[in-house]
């Protein structure tokens, strides 16, 4: 038995097999509410969450870490030690399927003004750029899988660098294990849009004036490589403008930019003092309406980046991806729900030695399901999901899953 | 209190409606009154730390609305249901709060919840005495629940998890809010010996038997722990 089975059922053992909406199923022993120390000013939260579904045989549902999305056993632990009105320091350990623990965020969150909604936040920060992947806890996720752009695969990797367009396109639909001839020539996994599996590091300021939100951040990594220590000569600068113009309605716009490719697969390429020309740049767009009893929300996020052209046939253009993402949400009665999403994701075309097509498969993906609360915070999701794929070994499949979702 | 709760649903619900050794109606009545000593207070409901926000949320608790207990007659006299109003009650939203955090009604009263915040809130229930959910619904409207059961039901929010309250439903009129210093006091019982519980925050108190005498205004302190 894997991991994630064993870990699964371990949740499930301990959650006890009784499933009346609204009854006290978890023990007492375990916190419905955050912990709080040392008179409010520590508090502790966590998520857990256990998913199982068949397998994923042709990689559609693949993360950073090798998981697939839709299997996947995750425990989160946040927490907040807040120092004075001015300081508070905030962090989150993650593990997924009982492997080693990662600091998914720790920074430094600094409020000069203590009456003005006005932050400066160091250190591992929470994404600037688009809205979903600050909403990647199962509890916020009404579905199991994730969006496209914020989990899917392309075979890009900053530390692996294509010789010519066609060593490219021999990798497409390989983005769960890419590998090319420059640099790091270890087959490993490749980068989604944005992802929504690592945080950044670095400044980042937010401010908020009336209806408007904006924030900007000065980080080591892309929106695509996250990065805990630059890898380049030069940082990434993002940022994102909301507006809520009326309760209920919130409109987004993102921008970020910056070198994607490390500087020894750039120096592999072309020679040393060139790794700042390999940019990431990501534009992203999103909306969100909420009233009564449904939610829904859209997102669309153009990316390109920018490779050394080194043999040929060169890879002459930037490469690009466009990704459009609709989810809705409907709640049915009180402590159920049902939700769907659609999403497509598409990619420029590139020259190569028999033609042109698209540098990566473009896919589509649906996925319907529902959420069922039964208690407040435990929730039993279900969902299917239907990926079509223009290339690669397996281009289609469909996904039931399951998944179980607890937190305080 | 995962004990104590179920047993006092259950107790409510079934004697409630029934005179145990309740006087008769018609009778002159009698007072409890007295005071509930909190010895651990309860916590406020801290915010989840908001790790994936890209500011600070400014947020203030507050413990008042905590500090008041429930005390209520286990049974009721019979003819305490002779007389059954609709009433109104309301929970307001505030500050990303319920206001009041406690309330006590009975059975038939309609509850109004009020948006008074700039922002939306969602309140829902999931409690088997009374489960509902709003919707998400802006500042300045409000929508109403009747609660026709007795029991506990346990009032959330379904976008501020921090957001909580609790609505006592007596199928009788014999029970009272404290005050901020812990002080009750139930008027109009007829004469008999009853059962009386003090209730904070999910916690209950064992219940005290309580003799009350024509005119008499007997005193029971309680303290829960």
């Amino acid at each position: 038995m894997n991991s994630f089975l064993r870990a699964a059922l371990t949740l499930a053992l301990a959650l006890g097999g009784s499933v009346s909406a609204g009854a006290q199923l978890l023990p007492a022993a375990i916190p419905s509410e955050p912990v709080a120390l040392a008179g409010g000013r520590v508090t502790i939260s966590g998520d857990v969450s256990g998913g199982f579904a068949p397998d994923d045989t042709g990689f559609f549902n693949y993360t950073d870490y090798d998981h697939s999305a839709l299997r996947l056993f995750r425990v989160d632990l946040s927490s907040q030690f807040t120092l004075n009105r001015h300081v508070a320091m905030l962090a989150e350990i993650r593990d997924e399927n009982l492997d080693e623990l990662r600091a998914y965020a720790f920074y430094l969150r600094i409020r000069p003004w203590a009456d003005h909604a006005f932050d400066v936040q160091v250190g591992r920060v929470p994404p600037t750029f688009g809205a979903f992947a600050r909403r990647t806890y199962a509890s916020d996720n009404p579905l199991i899988g994730y969006p496209l752009a914020y989990q899917y695969l392309t075979s890009l990797r900053p530390d692996s660098l294509p010789w010519n367009a066609d060593e490219l396109l021999r990798m497409r639909t390989r983005g769960w294990l890419s590998a090319f001839s420059i640099g790091n020539t270890t087959p490993e996994n490749g980068v989604p849009l944005v992802t929504a599996f690592r945080w950044d590091t670095g400044v980042q300021m937010h401010a908020v004036s009336g209806i408007f939100d904006g924030t900007v951040a000065v980080t080591t990594g892309t929106v695509s490589n996250p990065r805990l220590t630059d890898d380049n000569s030069a940082p990434q600068v993002a940022g994102r403008l909301s507006a809520r113009p009326v309760t209920g309605l919130v409109l987004g716009v993102s921008a970020a930019r910056g070198p994607f490719v490390s500087s020894t697969a750039a120096r592999g390429a072309v020679g040393d003092g060139h790794d700042h020309s390999f940019t990431q740049t990501a534009l992203g767009a999103d909306l969100e309406y909420s009233r009564d009893y449904y939610l829904l929300r859209a997102e669309t996020i153009w990316s390109e980046w920018k490779l050394p052209g080194v043999g040929a046939p060169v890879i002459r253009e930037p490469l690009r991806a466009l990704s459009t993402s609709i989810e809705g949400r409907y709640k049915i009665y009180p402590g159920v729900y049902v939700a769907a999403r659609v999403d497509h994701l598409g990619f420029s075309d590139l020259a190569g030695s028999s033609g042109v097509q698209s540098w990566e498969a473009p896919l589509s993906r649906i996925e319907i399901g529902g959420g069922y609360s039964l208690q407040r915070n435990l929730l039993l999701k279900v969902s299917v999901q239907h990926n079509t794929r223009d290339g690669g070994r397996v281009t289609q499949a469909t996904l039931p899953a399951i998944q179980l979702v607890y937190w305080f | 209190m995962r004990r104590v709760l179920p047993a006092f649903v259950a107790f409510v619900l079934a004697l409630a409606p029934f005179a145990v050794r309740g006087g008769a109606q018609g009778r002159r009545t009698g007072t409890i009154r007295g005071r509930v000593d909190l010895r651990r207070l309860p916590p406020p409901a801290e915010p989840r730390p908001n790790v994936a926000d890209l500011g600070a949320a400014t947020l203030t608790l507050d413990l008042s609305d905590r500090l008041k207990s429930v005390v209520y007659l286990e049974s009721a006299p019979r003819g305490a249901f002779e007389t059954v109003e609709t009433t109104h009650a309301i929970m307001d939203q505030r500050g990303e709060r319920f206001v009041p955090h406690v309330l006590a009604i009975t059975t038939g009263t309609i509850v109004d919840f009020p948006n008074s915040d700039q922002i939306y809130h969602n309140v829902f229930s999931l409690s088997k005495t009374r489960p509902f959910d709003l919707g998400r619904y802006a500042a300045g409207r409000s929508k109403p629940i009747r609660f026709d059961k007795p029991g506990i039901v346990r009032v959330f929010c379904d976008i501020h998890s921090h957001m909580n309250a609790f609505i006592l439903v007596f199928s009788h009129p014999f029970f009272s809010l404290t005050d901020a210093d812990g002080r009750y006091r139930i008027d109009n019982v007829p004469p008999g010996t009853y059962s009386v519980v003090a209730w904070n925050e999910g916690r209950a108190s064992d219940p005290r038997t309580v003799t009350v005498t024509d005119s008499g205004v007997e005193e029971e302190d309680f303290t829960l722990r």
